[in-house]
């Protein structure tokens, strides 16, 4: 291990010197990138707050209208019907992923033949722009031009319809979502895999404990602040979804795959009002950011156990 | 009875590998195809006759070499500083206790649901004002800070004991060398990964160029791609063509990044 | 580690020679564009003229941005202190990059647009510069004129080419099953024969499907006019949608889908018709002469264009697209006589012919076209036989506030979610809210 420290101690008036820069110390690391993010993320959102109070089609002047895009908001079935339906995809594909990505990194994180190999191929699919994951998928499952349904029909078996039907279309979004995304994750599992010391596994299984017993009592544990920080951004990362639904359904058939953020998307620019799609954004911020504080309560900061 | 175990995951490897890499190889395929074997019934998979017509087609389109320099510049600069920044806000956020040090974690975190296309005229005309209008800089610095990466880096430092850096502070050593001789190089398994998802979503990058760029000589490949996509044709032939050249680039930075997931990490120090 | 260090300053020194590279390129190339400086003229790096910068944004289809570079390379020879800098952006975001720009207050000289109702407020005035207003918009086609001649006589856009919806059909496929198409229009069918028509061909020349249709309410509206409907009164006064006409037309919609002659997964599953169309198992396409350089290249079959069927009127749709300029340039005067340029007989005409497109000049109606000669005047003969609705609701700012309802609603009659007249009534509601809301 990198060993650079000075032997010997230090006077106490430095040490107090010390105390001071310790304390000084975080916010003049936290400060280049608070700074970016403030100036490019904060300002910016915080005029997406004032657009929320406002009728705005980001051409011509603002007219303050006080809380009725809010009312709007709450009194809009189509937005909850979006909400709800992201939350079902939500609720669908963040544990699946989650138990995908992890078996494979479990896989790929152990001696073996071809390692990297394996990896870029599970990798490899994330690093495709979604207009090009949904045409692929598309010549897969199109109901009337798909291989699928080709390859069924060779089998004698009625054709899916996979992008027409509301159920199997939603199915479809998410085969393509974990498809697209597993590599992702199965990257960042990999690397909090590598944080396990060795040890305790070579101590566990001198105590004769099996690869099972080793997984639950040692991996796992070990392995909670990667595994909040997957299922964080991969909820969040769901509640946003919204170009890979565009290039496979469209939204359709009709909204059934119309998620939320595509919904608030159409509401600010193809029916122009900013101000409505701010509202609804807010809303939306308000209700992950919530979620979010409570995973982080629940997990007790995210930390190790 | 262990090799025959590990011959048997080796296969289910395999298979797995064939069905995720399918739709892939339909791609890098398609890419070689002549436009009749494009839009062929029933679907083929393999070209009736390589050409590469696709491609040449795409790159005399446009300056393509320009775009790719251009690609490259941002991307290789945004990773840089990226790491800098994020390795730093991340083992501030992980290892000191301080006032509103959980705000911001929360901040940032919450942050990530903003949908860009909400905020995009404010941040053109924070961009515009700060003079970074048609600038490669104005795509550089803005996603420098991501939460994402932040966020990554806490939760992996998190892991690191307490104790490596109390003995260092006793030894001597002050707060930026804990960082730079202890954090960084502890950190490289997460630093790489960080890396390659730098790389991977900066080449990808499409909605920060543009709003920023205007100038076709500052055109990123994602922009020139976006090209391809009229309002009625779309030219997939090109598309698929350059689709599968930018592809390589980030490819091989995971395929050179990747080893370092295997470099060791925090032992429990019991071993040197 | 040391290989981390190194690996680390490797990165840094070359992110050094990057950025210093880069920031070369950088103040070189502002130096030549001065559209976002404060003055309009470009600093004057080397020459020693001052050339006045134009940003163009715009979006191609086909070929249709290397026709155009080729005219300002003509134009900026003849005006050489003019440069013109063709800011190429997918159909897609052309909304956003205006958007962005001109909020940002960084709006662009010129664009090619679909849509002037959008930057209704921020388009550029053209009056002042075209000497007598009434007889330059005489120049175009009259059905265009409610689309960039304002309410109060102001010219807002000038058209640059004008598009008809039409039926693209496989003439192998008629071939083989032995069916005619019409030679003339007095001869066109009717919906119920053209579908028997279809019918015959998917069963004795193996057609998949007898007919895709683009995704889109311009397209899908085609049916409605020849049915004798409209979405609004010509006046625009009010809403027309659930008249009888019009629920017969969605209707017939219905029906050719559940009999099987249109295939579901177009207007359902989002497939791409060109695609389907291009795989030789379709018999035909209703789309516009759009996708004549497109489907030019097609190779495996043979194509044609025909008369699109009657119902109670024959009809098409126009569609154009059109030159804007913008406000608060600066460089107002240039841009002006650019477009001017542009739309004038001899440069529209070449436009047009080299990128397949109908022009939208009373005096450019035959071009010299290179390639479907005879195509070109069935889609002319198609615009000359539309009724004043089409024009009137397209040309309306109004149907952007409704149209994807619309659709929507469209295909909640498709998957059987409810029926014609009760999706209809429904929509004319909207649509009379939306009508007053805007008077």
């Amino acid at each position: 291990m990198e060993g650079t420290v000075k032997a010997g101690r230090k006077p106490s008036s430095e040490m107090t010197t010390g105390k001071w820069k310790r304390a000084v110390a975080p916010y003049l690391f936290v400060l280049p990138n608070l700074l970016i993010f403030t100036v490019f993320i904060v300002v910016p959102a915080i005029f997406g707050l004032l657009y929320s109070f406002a009728k705005y089609d980001g051409l011509n002047p603002m007219k303050f209208i006080g809380l009725r895009n809010y009312t709007k908001v709450f009194t809009t079935p189509d937005f909850w019907s979006a909400f709800g339906k992201s939350v079902e995809y939500v609720v669908i594909s963040v544990p699946l992923i989650y138990v995908c990505s992890l078996a494979i990194a479990l896989i790929l994180s152990r001696e073996l033949a071809g390692k990297g190999f394996f990896r870029s191929v599970f990798y490899w699919p994330t690093l495709i722009s979604y207009i090009i994951v949904g045409l692929t998928w598309k010549w897969i499952f199109s109901d009337s031009f798909g291989i699928m349904n080709y390859l069924l029909g060779l089998a004698g078996i009625e054709p899916v319809q996979w992008l027409t039907d509301p159920f199997h279309a939603k199915m479809t979004i998410i085969v393509a979502t974990v498809w697209s995304r597993l590599g992702f994750y199965m990257v960042i599992f990999i690397a909090g895999l590598q944080a396990i010391p060795q040890d305790y596994y070579e101590a566990a299984t001198l105590d004769g404990a099996s690869k099972a017993r080793s997984f639950w009592s040692i991996t796992l544990p070990l392995l909670k602040p990667t595994s909040v920080l997957v299922v964080m951004l991969s909820v969040i990362e769901a509640f946003k979804a919204y170009p890979l639904m565009k290039a496979l359904t469209g939204g359709g058939p009709g909204k059934e795959t119309t998620y939320v953020v595509q919904y608030i998307y159409q509401i600010g620019f193809d029916k122009q009002d900013l101000g409505l799609a701010s509202a609804m954004s807010v809303v939306l911020l308000v209700i992950i950011a919530g979620l979010s504080v409570i995973q982080l309560k629940l997990t007790k900061g995210g930390g190790a156990s | 009875m262990k090799s025959r175990n590990q011959l048997l995951l080796f296969i289910i490897l395999i298979v797995l590998a064939l069905l995720f890499m399918f739709p892939v190889i339909w791609v890098v395929l398609s890419s070689f195809k002549d436009k009749t074997d494009l839009y062929q019934w029933p679907p083929s998979v393999l070209p009736s006759h390589f050409t590469l017509e696709n491609f040449a087609t795409a790159f005399n389109k446009g300056n393509f070499g320009i775009y790719f320099m251009n690609s490259i510049f941002v991307t290789v600069t945004s990773t840089v500083l990226l790491l800098l920044f994020n390795s730093m806000a991340g083992f501030a956020l992980a290892k000191y206790k301080f006032k509103g040090d959980n705000l911001i974690l929360v901040g940032f975190i919450s942050t990530l649901m903003i949908p860009l296309e909400v905020i995009m005229i404010p941040i053109f005309k924070v961009i515009s004002t700060l003079g970074l209008f048609n600038s490669l800089w104005g795509l550089i610095i803005p996603p420098a800070a991501t939460p994402t990466g932040v966020f990554l880096i806490r939760q992996y430092l998190l892991s690191i004991p307490d104790e490596l850096l109390e003995a260092a502070r006793m030894d001597g050593a002050g707060e930026w060398k804990i960082y730079w001789k202890i954090i960084v190089p502890m950190a490289k398994p997460v630093l790489s990964v960080l890396a390659i998802f730098s790389f991977m979503w900066r080449w990808d990058d499409f909605l920060w160029p543009l709003i920023v760029i205007t100038d076709p000589k500052k055109y990123t490949i994602q922009l020139a791609l976006s090209n391809f996509i009229g309002e009625y044709n779309v030219d997939w032939g090109s598309l698929l063509a350059m689709s599968v050249v930018t592809m390589v680039p980030v490819l091989a930075v995971f395929l050179v990044f990747q080893r370092y997931f295997v470099q060791g990490m925090v032992t429990s120090g019991m071993k040197g | 580690m040391k290989t981390k260090s190194k690996w680390l300053s490797a990165a840094l020194t070359l992110t050094l020679a990057f950025g210093l590279a880069g920031c070369g390129q950088s103040a070189e190339s502002s130096k030549g564009s001065g559209t976002n400086t404060s003055s309009p003229n470009a600093e004057a790096s080397k020459d020693t003229q001052k050339k006045t910068n134009l940003d163009f944004v715009w979006f191609s289809d086909g070929n249709e941005g290397e026709v155009m570079k080729g005219l300002l390379k003509q134009y900026e020879e003849k005006n050489p202190n003019i440069k013109v800098n063709l800011v190429e952006v997918a159909y897609a975001d052309m909304n956003t990059k205006l958007k962005t720009m001109i909020s940002g207050g960084n709006p662009p000289a010129l664009a090619r647009v679909s849509d002037t109702s959008t930057f209704f407020n921020q388009a550029l005035d053209l009056t002042p510069y075209v000497g007598d207003p009434n007889a330059f918009a005489g120049q175009f086609m009259d059905t265009l004129k409610s689309y960039y001649v304002t309410k109060d006589k102001k010219i807002i856009a000038v058209p640059l080419d004008v598009t008809a919806n039409g039926l693209i059909y496989n003439k192998t496929l008629f071939k083989k099953a032995g069916v005619e198409v019409p030679t003339s229009p007095d001869k066109v069918w009717t919906w119920t024969e053209f579908e028997a028509a279809l019918k015959q061909v998917m069963d004795k020349g193996g057609a998949k499907y007898g007919l895709v249709w683009d995704f889109s309410t311009h397209r899908w509206s085609t049916l409605l006019y020849e049915f004798g409907g409209s979405m609004m009164s010509v006046d625009g006064t009010k809403a027309t949608l659930n008249t009888d006409n019009a629920v017969k037309a969605l209707d017939f919609f219905v029906k050719l889908h559940k009999d099987g002659v249109m295939p579901t997964s177009v207007w359902l599953g989002g497939d791409n018709p060109n695609n389907l169309f291009r795989s030789g198992t379709v018999a035909a396409h209703l789309a516009g002469n759009w996708m004549l350089s497109n489907y030019k290249t097609i190779d495996n079959f043979e194509w044609g264009v025909t008369y699109l069927p009657k119902e109670m009127t024959r009809s098409s749709v126009p569609g154009s697209k059109f030159l804007m300029g913008f406000k608060n340039t600066k460089v107002e005067k240039e841009t002006a006589d650019l477009i001017k340029f542009l739309s004038s007989k001899e440069a529209n005409g070449k436009y047009a012919t080299d990128s397949l497109f109908m022009s939208p000049r009373k005096d450019n109606a035959k071009l010299d076209y290179a390639f479907g000669k005879e195509m070109f005047e069935v889609f002319a003969n198609e615009l000359a036989a539309t009724p004043a609705e089409a024009g009137a609701d397209w040309s309306s700012e109004l149907a952007n506030k409704f149209q994807a309802d619309l659709k929507t609603g469209i295909v909640e009659v498709l998957s059987g979610k409810t029926t014609s007249k009760a999706m209809l009534d429904k929509m004319n509601k909207t649509v009379d809210t939306i009508i007053s809301e805007n008077k």
